[in-house]
């Protein structure tokens, strides 16, 4: 009786969804009003061929995202609300590993690593690094930002990994990082709702195309993406190598 | 100045070419891991170059990735090797030196 009574409720929920969005039937009450309001009417209305103002890299101002890449313009801008619920998706998927494997400690030996590795990656580590930090403070500018970015750095950690058995990266300082830059992430929507009137609009001067401090908060945005993917992906990499040491 | 960069990328892609005929030719793992990383890292040093002489304003750029191949395309190569080793590849044939012969063995009981 409870499941025909749950399954008639849940039937019915949709229905009144399914209706709801439409705007024939109006049962949410669309009325004109709040769609000249909306940011969709914005871009639905929004012509073409008006404000073809040619873009010149290094001298146009106060474009609408500002940012020289158009890619990047849908990713941190338009869609910004989708990218925080990707990057939400890469979090449950490192909390699913990091169940799984569990990052406790087992503090066995791993296998000795080669010379040749240990010495490059002295060299390389650092190299890395600022490449990847590099790759996410220019995703506004060149292809790029904050997911490769991040992965980048998370490689250069597997690269210490490997090179030296003995390492163990801070996993408590990377969770903090990635807890703080989800933060950020969400604070920032939340400036722009009190500043613009919408979750994450881009409520800063947007400054000259081309140039580093340019596009608004596109650039906040993808170093936070950069500095959270970095560090799931780095403690994602720590689990996966205490498992396999327990093994 | 086109000419020259032809040139260069033309050699580049008959060091690939060489390096792919040697993963399909040679015998055992590492003669085959010497065809496809030394002769791939030449065949993108002179393609690269090549790049230069056809644009000279990116050379910045390109020394950079020059760099990076240099430094990871070997130490990559080479553990790819030791691994191998380890985990008991056998060479192609008798080979006459082995300096690493119970290495590793040894290293591994301590």
């Amino acid at each position: 009786m409870k499941r025909v009574f749950a399954g008639l409720l849940a039937v019915a929920f949709g229905v009144v969804l399914l209706l709801g969005i439409s705007a024939s039937t109006g049962l949410f009450s669309y009325n004109e009003e709040l769609l000249d309001d909306s940011a969709a009417s914005h871009y639905i209305a929004k012509d073409v061929n008006g404000d073809t103002g040619e873009i010149i890299f290094g001298e146009t101002m106060d474009a609408e995202t500002g940012s020289a890449n158009m890619v990047t313009s849908v990713i941190a801008n338009y869609r910004s609300f989708d990218t925080l619920g990707e990057v939400t998706v890469l979090f449950l998927a490192a909390l699913g590993v990091s169940l799984l494997a569990g990052s406790m400690d087992k503090g066995r030996k791993r296998r000795k690593s080669g010379f040749i590795l240990k010495v490059s990656s002295g060299i390389l580590f650092p190299l890395m690094l600022v490449t990847g930090i590099y790759i996410f403070t220019h995703g506004h500018l060149t292809p790029g930002g904050g997911f490769p970015g991040g992965s980048m750095i998370a490689s250069s950690f597997l690269l210490l990994y490997l090179a030296d058995e003995n390492f163990r990266a801070n996993v408590r300082g990377f969770k903090i990082a990635e807890g703080i830059a989800g933060t950020l992430y969400v604070v920032l929507g939340i400036i722009g709702l009190l500043a613009g009137g919408y979750f994450l609009i881009n409520f800063l001067p947007t400054g000259v195309v081309g140039n580093l401090f340019s596009g608004g908060i596109i650039p906040i945005v993808y170093v936070i993406i950069g500095l959270k993917v970095g560090s799931e992906i780095t403690g994602i990499i720590t689990d996966m190598f205490n498992e396999e040491v327990k093994a | 100045m086109s000419v020259l960069s032809y040139i260069l990328i033309i050699a580049g892609g008959i060091f690939y070419a060489t390096g792919g005929l040697g993963l399909l030719r040679m015998p055992s793992l590492y003669t085959r891991a010497q065809a496809g990383t030394k002769a791939t890292t030449l065949g993108t040093m002179l393609t690269l170059a090549g790049v230069i002489a056809a644009r000279p304003e990116w050379t910045l750029k390109i020394l950079l990735i020059m760099f990076f191949i240099v430094a990871t395309n070997p130490v990559g190569s080479s553990t790819l090797i030791r691994s191998a080793y380890r985990s008991g590849v056998k060479p192609y044939g008798q080979p006459e030196v082995d300096d690493l012969s119970g290495f590793y063995g040894k290293e591994e009981e301590q």
